[in-house]
């Protein structure tokens, strides 16, 4: 008889990872047991025999990482190859499960990291910030409503459609399609990036000539402004950018080295914040 | 402003939820309650301000609106600059006697999230570690087959780990805030070196939140262009982020109709050939 997941178990299972992929994080095996909790309830449905059940579930103990908002496809996607498996399918083994985990989860990711992380979220929130200015309480909640029917049914409806599609939708996730979609994405994501940085963050220096009436006749910000709007903000965005990408530096580290340019530049008077009492 | 035990208890709950690897699950703990404009709500119903929190959550929300922890290198820690952060900063407006709607007062919350919120990495290195204790549990009940035990080790042993790393610090940091900010204010006059160094990194720091994002899609020089295009649009032109986000939408379009075009291309050609052939 052909198996069939029920549905109690695919929603059992699609609520374990929407909440437990992260809950027992480690750095040596991230959302492995995430993917496991996930994978429990349909491993028990489809087999009896407490040796296939532990064939399956050694498959999943193989190290898991990616975004796991968008990552939910694949946790659908092996379910539906799962099943497949159950019911004795040829072509689908530990090796084709995990060859397809193992390949999915870094392109999953940077178009996860891209498209929620770097534009979703910074879009909700600037769009509640503007709504809780002067201290409202309207943004926040929402940010609140919004974002979670976002993230609970965006990642239902991922989990569902890698179910249906299983195996066929590797083609489309990184295959040809797949990849004009994650070029398209990181340009969408770049421009919106740009325009949060553009919007949320300010550098700015306070570095001014005086001539000999006490007057300024150079104000450094006005004239880096002219040259670019927001010059000195994308110059250090780029600087970090550098150190991260080109000199593989640590994001702690890059920030330690900020607190040390922002220490010397205050010394130097390129930096002031205007603070008094 | 006095922060109470029971208040700080609740601060302390929120924080375990909230965290990274928090056990309100990523969507509802990490990416809603970790917000700080969130935890800004949170923190003003606790301690029964609501003006003031959203006002200080606002402030710090800017540092942190682009906060991305990819492959889990965590540059600030959510729950810290939340749950630690917001209340004390809360503590600190009112003792330097500023308004939280202020230029200054969202410098002192920014500068006050941005300390706790890096020094909170320690809190996040920490759950992750003490969790590697779990995970090996968990192994072992795989071997054996006690596979149940799982969901104890994903969702239910954590709990400690939080209770030592989110709760502890959390509770004790924010019932001893009135003196710690007291501490701080001695120690670090507003005009002092050290507090405008602390305010300045407060302004730069989101520049590496940001180049953390840019580090996934810019791979070459060229790649720089789409961002300082957003740049351009948001700094130059005064176009806010829904409107860039739709142009941005277009050019992902366009984008995605070329290369479509060279994917189709050869079957478009060899389409052509059979049917010469045909001929």
């Amino acid at each position: 008889m052909e198996k069939k997941l029920s549905k109690k178990a695919l929603l059992k299972s699609f609520h374990n990872w929407y909440y437990g992929h992260l809950t027992c994080f480690s750095q040596e095996h991230m959302q492995t047991f995430g993917y496991l909790c996930s994978m429990l309830p349909l491993v028990e449905e489809l087999y009896e025999n407490e040796d296939d059940k532990a064939k399956a579930m050694d498959t999943y103990t193989a190290f898991f990482n990616t975004e796991p908002q968008l990552g939910t496809v694949i946790v659908g996607m092996t379910a539906g190859l799962e099943e497949a498996r159950a019911n004795g399918a040829d072509d689908v083994d530990n090796e084709t499960i995990n060859s397809l985990r193992a390949g999915l989860m870094g392109p999953v990711a940077g178009i996860g990291d891209s498209l929620v992380v770097g534009t979703v979220i910074p879009i909700l929130l600037g769009i509640a910030m503007g709504m809780s200015t002067g201290g409202s309480p309207l943004g926040a909640v929402f940010y609140i409503i919004v974002w979670n029917l976002f993230a609970y049914f965006g990642m239902k409806f991922l989990y569902f459609k890698g179910y249906r599609l299983g195996g066929k939708a590797v083609d489309f996730l990184i295959g040809a399609q797949g990849e004009a979609l994650r070029d398209s994405v990181s340009t969408l994501g770049g421009i919106v990036i740009g325009a949060v940085a553009a919007t949320w963050v300010s550098v700015k220096t306070s570095l001014q000539l005086l001539n000999d009436a006490g007057e300024p006749y150079l104000i450094l910000q006005n004239k880096l402004d002219d040259v670019f709007p927001g010059l000195l903000t994308a110059v250090f965005i780029v600087l970090c950018w550098f150190l991260m990408a080109k000199k593989k530096m640590s994001p702690i580290k890059v920030m330690l080295i900020l607190v040390a340019v922002a220490f010397v530049g205050v010394l130097v008077g390129f930096f002031n914040p205007g603070l008094a009492y | 402003m006095e922060i109470s035990w029971l208040q700080a208890i609740i601060l302390g709950l929120f924080a375990c939820l909230a965290s990274m690897p928090g056990l309100g699950g990523s969507s509802i703990g990490n990416y809603t309650l970790g917000r700080p404009l969130i935890g800004g709500l949170v923190c003003g119903i606790v301690l029964g301000d609501i003006t003031t929190g959203i006002l200080v959550g606002c402030a710090m929300q800017v540092v942190y609106i682009a906060l991305v922890t990819p492959g889990g290198t965590v540059s600030a820690d959510v729950r810290a600059v939340s749950y630690i952060g917001i209340p004390l900063a809360m503590v600190a407006l009112k003792s330097y006697g500023l308004d939280a709607a202020s230029s200054e007062g969202a410098a002192l919350a920014t500068s006050f999230g941005t300390m706790v919120g890096t020094l909170g990495t320690v809190l996040f290195y920490g759950t992750a570690t003490i969790n590697l204790v779990w995970q090996h549990m968990g192994w072992k009940a795989v071997e054996k087959r006690q596979y149940k035990k799982l969901y104890l080790v994903d969702m239910g042993l954590p709990w400690i780990s939080h209770f030592i790393c989110s709760f502890i610090p959390t509770m004790i940091m924010c019932k001893l805030g009135a003196n710690v900010v007291e501490l701080i204010k001695t120690a670090l006059p507003m005009d002092g070196i050290a507090m405008k160094t602390l305010f300045t990194v407060g302004a730069l720091l989101p520049c590496v939140g940001i180049a953390i994002l840019l580090k996934q899609i810019v791979k070459s020089a060229a790649d720089f262009v789409p961002f300082l295009f957003g740049f351009v649009l948001a700094a130059a032109m005064g176009i806010n982020l829904v409107s860039a986000t739709v142009v941005a939408g277009m050019f992902a379009i366009i984008t995605y109709k070329i290369k479509m075009l060279s994917v189709r291309k050869p079957e478009l050609a060899g389409a052509m050939d059979d049917e010469e052939e045909e001929i």
